[in-house]
């Protein structure tokens, strides 16, 4: 499941200003191999926005909740707030910087843009890939999959309607159907 | 902002005991980190060992023989929720998986680790709790099964040692004529009340009840005398409206910061009745889709 | 998990907007402009701008809601390696560290005193992010507790501590709301207005409707907390800030920090949503403060709990009495409310004055009087959230409309149509008479509610409309450059919040110069380089900036048109522009043409500008507003009576908006709106304890917002466009009232289903609680009956 991590461990200290303990992460991160020395507590969004400068995916609630910083790992989404980079440790990263290949756009991508599924842009990112992992896992969901699916996904301007929308949109393009919906 | 900590990834259960036992209470079980690194985050605790038991092969798997279903400690909660075997033995644990959180917390969450933290407002443990499941508690000292309901001790406290790992939750599948039902109600990210019932039924009357409430209280647990009034008695809406009443009565609530405690009340009587209801239903031996 | 089945909003015209002459974009739902950056990723914010030599801020915040400091030590945070500077109250006492744009009340960093939970205290700029907060667990600081005023109630207390010697506050440089009066004890502001014979009016009336309400502090939630880089150079600011007014900002720092408005640059990226959580200065100073004592650019970026000390809505305490005649005719209305605004002033006193506005309704009265005041609380301030004032009041004087209808046995629509005011009827004397067709629109509600059909058991129907004094000071300008290859840039300071604002001024622009909206560029805001506009806010800026951008429009079409008259000599009355040309008799000169004859070899622009400034007197608050915003909406509850759980089956908005622009857009405010509407009513509550003045449910795991899981069953949304605004075309805002009506349009809804709502949100055990109430009145009414 997961390779075994070389943990140069030093001895540890638990207060402040210990000296740091770095492991060795070898990941693929939107289809590129990456390698960096990290401190183990360094979080996933950490180590995508600041030493990548990935910053597609942002920081909002902090707590699990809003889904502002998904990020796929291995094609499953998780928080990368709450993720430590450790964990991509083997593993594929995608993020939203990821999905566009050579230019051209995901049809999710597409579909986003053309149902107005966009306003002040923080959410989408984590929309976008979520849905991503959806259509991937399924392909034609019901309204009531999309809404259980994305529920974790917080949007403040939308009212999530034409998200809804751009989900559905999305999965028509995605299965090569003519939209004129 | 998380503080300092190296991660140790034990290849046994034995060699995470020992991990455990050796760096005392700077070490933490790491599993899918959903609660733990939030916590961290907060810096409400601070561990700077963190036992990674992912690296531990064999703690995910699920399967159901000779009347148990087992699930190890390290299946996530999607992996429950979609797995054929849950779904086909124990239909009420999928559907109640597939209302935690959100898709993130349950692809990366572990039942084990969800159990193991003991935050009330939960779901698993309730339903667990009224299954009579066990948990498996491992370390260098050896194994011990222990019934879910004495697992949690109180407000995210559990039986567990500092030294073992929760590897399986072992549940005993229903036999023939029983019925499950779960019943939540949320306001907010985590369940107010929670509430699991079963029921078997012999010929027109009740052999077994259980009833189990949660998150309304620093634990969840049994009601017995409730289900004292409903054994040999012959079911309907009287007597699970008695049956709810006393319900809200017996609960273990305590005051917390959003919904009062006679409202709580309420919500487990309301809840009771309603699982009683559809757990009686399901039991009922013409009725299909149930466990 | 309900069906979703919305009537799908895609049947407007969609897709390639192309120019196709004068007016020919407007209407069209041109596709976003920023669409595909924000789906690529591409957008940045100001949390992912990095510039050279960035160092990191983080804040320490007051433990106590009231308490004097007697000692910070900040040595050991210094001596921590990684660590920069460290801020205190000590090192701004070089300028008059005071700033507030309504009233001067507030330190940029506490100095001395500590007057809610969460106030800066002190900041440190380090290295990275991680030894900034460590810096923060060595400082010590010393309080001494004083005793605190956490609700109303409590700071309106005769003994009540008082927060500020109000008699010495200074005002704002933007209150606009004419003399300042000093108030007494914990007011910090009062509005009040009177017209007709109140008490006679109440004396004459059949029916009287009184009763006490409350509303709670909510938290605006734009999902981008916020973020503030600050860069101190020699006599020069440079700010990168998640802010909505950047020109306030702009004045503020330079005031604060005593250079002229030209020294200081405030440049907006795009931002998470605001809802007007970043209307006006928030973490600007501070961050200014920390980079000036770093004399390195520093960012500062919220994390949610402290964006919830930073600014939420008002919570409001209010009473209420409306007076009928027996045959349904409105009579009189009397209103006290008291809006708590937390420990300065923020925009306090504009949601005061707007939510006394709000108060009558839109009725035809014979008497109203009306008092409003804020009152200083040691709770966190609050200022603007999407539409203030009108949020506030709209479902206490629509349920009491209510009532009334119920007992002259009329229905929620009859007593509308028979009290609302008409089109040119005066709101409030001296002000903007009315500019919208209220009846109409709220007929359109009822249909779509299938009013007057039956319903199933514990269902119910409410409507609502209310108005909004809307568009804030009308002042915005605007330029725009044509170059010399015939594409145009727009410069105009409308902050991107998300609602779109960059795309329908691109359709203006290429509306007014016939070009493909593709070839129209807007330049987000930067004080060096965009110029004025007032705020982003108020739901003016298609209104007013937008105008600004129609006139720099005007003004270029009108130099094509000079240049064709002269190098070319064809009639100026019969030149049509058309596809980046000008046309005459099926020849066409383009533009790049016309800019190169005009400037005679390759190269050259043409700049248009556009202004936009009262049409009459000051602009000021008393003679305005810009436009009233229609605040309509309609509403299909179940309530669940077992548990007390609401659930919305239908919404119903319709968005009164003079001319759709871009109609998508106007739905997707609408639906935006009306979904925080819901969230307003039924959820959304920051809840502090009375004794120490924290906040109880400062994450996202316990203030829940509204998910896909709340969404109405269904959403009908219908636009009227009666060109009637003055904005562009006949515009006036949107986005605003949406949400004002929705949380009113629940309240009545449950009314309709038997809940008399008197405080919002109405939780599950709230609405359970009045069940009870409302059940065990009954049940004592019968049995006196029977008695």
């Amino acid at each position: 499941m997961i390779d075994r991590l070389d943990t140069r461990e030093t001895e540890s200290v638990p207060a402040t200003g210990e000296a740091a303990t770095t492991i060795r992460l070898e990941t693929v991160v939107n289809g590129r191999p990456v390698s960096a020395e990290i401190e183990p507590r360094t979080l996933l969004l950490d180590f995508l926005r600041d030493r990548l400068g990935l910053t597609g995916a942002k920081r909002s609630c902090d707590v699990q909740v809003c889904g502002v910083c998904t990020v796929l790992l291995d094609g499953k989404p998780v928080s990368a707030c709450s993720t430590l980079a450790y964990e991509a440790h083997g593993r594929e990263v995608l993020t939203i910087e990821g999905l566009a290949r050579f230019g051209e756009l995901h049809p999710i991508q597409q579909a986003f843009m053309e149902r107005t599924a966009i306003q002040c842009g923080f959410c989408t990112p984590g929309m976008i890939l979520t849905t991503k992992a959806l259509l991937d896992e399924n392909p034609r969901p019901t309204r009531e999959e999309i809404a259980a699916y994305l529920g974790g996904n917080l949007c403040r301007c939308t009212g999530y309607w034409m998200i809804i929308e751009a989900v559905e949109h999305a999965a028509r393009l995605m299965a090569g159907e003519e939209d004129r919906s | 902002m998380l503080r300092r900590f190296v991660i140790h990834e034990p290849r046994a259960v034995e060699e995470a005991s020992a991990l455990l036992e050796a760096h005392g209470p700077e070490a933490a079980i790491y599993a899918g980190g959903t609660e733990l690194l939030v916590v961290m985050k907060e810096g409400l605790a601070h561990f700077p060992h963190l036992i990674n038991i992912k690296t531990i092969p064999g703690l995910d798997t699920i399967e159901a023989s000779d009347g148990m279903l087992r699930i190890g400690a390290l299946a996530t909660h999607r992996a429950i929720e979609r797995s054929p075997v849950v779904r086909d033995a124990a239909p009420v644990l999928a559907e109640l998986e597939a209302q935690i959180a959100n898709i993130r917390v349950r692809s990366t969450g572990t039942i084990g680790g969800n159990l193991c933290f003991a935050e009330p407002h939960s779901d698993p443990a309730t339903l667990l709790v009224a299954w009579d499941a066990t948990l498996r508690l491992t370390s260098r000292r050896g194994t011990r099964d222990i019934p879910a309901e004495s697992f949690f001790t109180g407000l995210l406290e559990t039986a567990r040692e500092h030294d073992e790992v929760l590897t399986e939750i072992r549940i005993p599948l229903p036999p023939a004529r029983a019925g499950t039902a779960y019943e939540r109600f949320k306001t907010h990210e985590r369940p107010t009340a929670t509430v699991a019932a079963v029921v078997r039924l012999n010929g027109g009357t009740i052999e077994e009840a259980r009833l189990a409430v949660g998150s309304v209280g620093p634990r969840p647990h049994r009601l017995r005398g409730v289900e004292a009034m409903l054994t040999g008695q012959r079911p309907d809406a009287d007597l699970f409206a008695a049956a709810a009443e006393r319900a809200a009565a017996d609960a273990e609530v305590i005051e917390e910061r959003f919904e009062s405690v006679d409202y709580k009340r309420h919500l487990v009587q309301v809840l009771s009745a309603r699982a009683l209801a559809t757990a009686t239903q399901r039991a009922h031996p013409r009725e299909t889709g149930g466990d | 998990m309900s069906t979703l089945s919305h009537r799908p909003a895609s049947t407007e015209p969609m897709g390639a907007a192309q120019g196709n002459g004068a007016q020919g974009l407007v209407g069209l739902s041109a596709p976003r402009v920023d669409a595909r950056a924000k789906a690529t990723g591409e957008a940045k914010y100001a949390g992912d701008l990095q510039i050279p030599g960035l160092a990191y801020g983080k804040v320490l915040r007051s433990p106590y809601a009231h308490a004097r400091i007697v000692r910070i030590d900040a040595s050991r945070a210094q001596a921590l390696p990684g660590v920069i500077a460290v801020l205190t109250g000590d090192d701004v006492l070089d300028i008059n560290p005071y700033y507030g744009h309504a009233i001067k009340d507030r330190p940029l960093i506490a100095i001395d005193r500590v007057r809610f939970v969460g106030e800066p205290v002190a900041a440190v700029a380090a290295e990275d992010p991680q030894t900034a907060a460590e810096a923060l667990e060595l400082i010590e600081v010393e309080y001494e507790e004083l005793p605190a005023a956490i609700t109303l109630d409590a700071a309106l207390a005769e003994d009540a501590p008082r927060l500020h010697v109000t008699e010495l506050l200074k005002p704002g440089l933007f209150h606009g709301l004419g003399e300042l009066k000093p108030q007494p004890g914990n007011i910090c502001y009062h509005h009040a207005f009177a017209r007709g014979d109140v008490e006679e009016a109440f004396a004459k009336a059949d029916i009287v409707v009184e009763g006490e309400y409350h509303f709670p502090a909510v938290y605006q939630y734009s999902m981008e907390p916020h973020t503030t880089i600050a860069q101190w150079g020699d006599g020069e600011i440079t700010v990168w800030s998640s802010c909505q007014h950047p020109f306030l900002v702009r004045a503020e720092i330079a005031d604060l920090f005593g250079l002229p408005v030209a020294n200081v640059r405030i440049v907006v990226p795009y931002l998470g949503g605001g809802f007007g959580s970043k209307s006006y200065t928030k973490l600007e100073p501070l961050t200014v403060a920390l980079a000036r004592k770093a004399r390195r650019p520093v960012r500062i970026a919220n994390t949610v709990d402290e964006a919830m000390v930073t600014t939420r809505r008002h919570g409001m305490k209010a009473w209420m009495r409306t007076a009928a005649s027996a045959d349904g005719r409105l009579l009189a209305r009397e209103v006290r409310c008291w809006f708590d605004t937390g420990a300065y002033a923020d925009n306090g006193p504009r949601v005061v004055a707007t939510g006394a506005d709000a108060a009558p309704g839109p009725y035809r009265w014979e008497a109203v009087k009306v008092d409003s005041w804020g009152v200083y609380t040691n709770t966190s301030p609050a200022g603007s959230y999407r539409a203030f004032g009108a949020t506030h009041l709209q479902w206490i004087g629509e349920a009491q409309v209510d009532e009334i209808a119920r007992r002259c046995g009329l229905d929620a629509l009859q007593i509308r149509e028979r009290n609302l005011l008409r089109p040119g009827e005066a709101v409030r004397p001296g002000g903007k008479p009315l500019d919208a067709d209220l009846i109409g629109d709220i007929q359109k509600v009822a249909a779509a509610l299938d009013w007057g059909t039956p319903k199933p058991a514990n269902v119910g129907r409410g409507l609502s409309v209310g108005l909004l004094a809307a568009g804030a000071h009308p002042v915005s300008t605007a330029f725009a450059r044509l170059e010399a290859d015939g594409t145009a840039t727009l410069y105009v300071s409308s902050t991107e919040v998300g609602q779109g604002v960059r795309t329908v001024f691109s359709q203006i622009l290429a509306t007014e110069l016939a070009l493909p909206v593709e070839r129209v560029r807007v330049q987000g805001g930067d004080t060096l380089v965009t110029p004025y506009d007032r705020s982003t806010g108020a739901s003016r800026s298609t209104t007013l900036a937008g105008l600004a951008v129609q006139r720099a429009g005007q003004e270029l079409r009108a130099k094509l048109l000079e240049i064709a008259a002269r190098v070319f000599g064809l009639p100026e009355e019969a030149i049509e522009l058309r596809d980046g040309a000008v046309w005459h008799e099926g020849e066409s000169i383009s533009y790049p043409d016309l800019i190169r004859a005009h400037f005679g070899m390759v190269g050259g622009e043409l700049i248009g500008r556009g202004e936009v400034r009262p049409e009459k007197g000051t602009g000021s608050y008393a003679e305005g507003p810009v436009f009233w915003e229609v605040c309509i909406g309609g509403a299909e509850v179940e309530v669940d009576p077992d548990t007390g759980k609401v659930t919305v089956r239908k919404a119903v908005s319709v968005a009164d908006v003079g001319k759709a622009i871009n109609p998508r857009l106007v739905k997707a405010q609408e639906m935006g709106g009306w979904l925080q509407g819901l969230g307003n009513a039924l959820f959304e509550e920051m809840i502090y304890d009375e004794q120490t003045g924290q906040i109880l449910n400062a994450t996202l795991f316990d203030y829940h917002v509204p998910t896909i899981a709340d969404l109405p069953a269904s959403f009908v949304s219908t636009i009227v466009e009666n060109e009637d605004g003055p904005g562009p075309y006949g515009a006036k805002g949107v986005g605003e009232g949406a949400l004002a009506g929705a949380t009113a349009a629940i309240v009545t809804a449950l009314y309709d289903a038997g809940v008399r709502v008197t405080e919002l949100p109405a939780t599950p055990e709230r609405v359970w609680r009045w069940l009870r109430e409302r059940d065990s009145a009954a049940a004592g009414g019968a049995q006196s009956a029977r008695e």
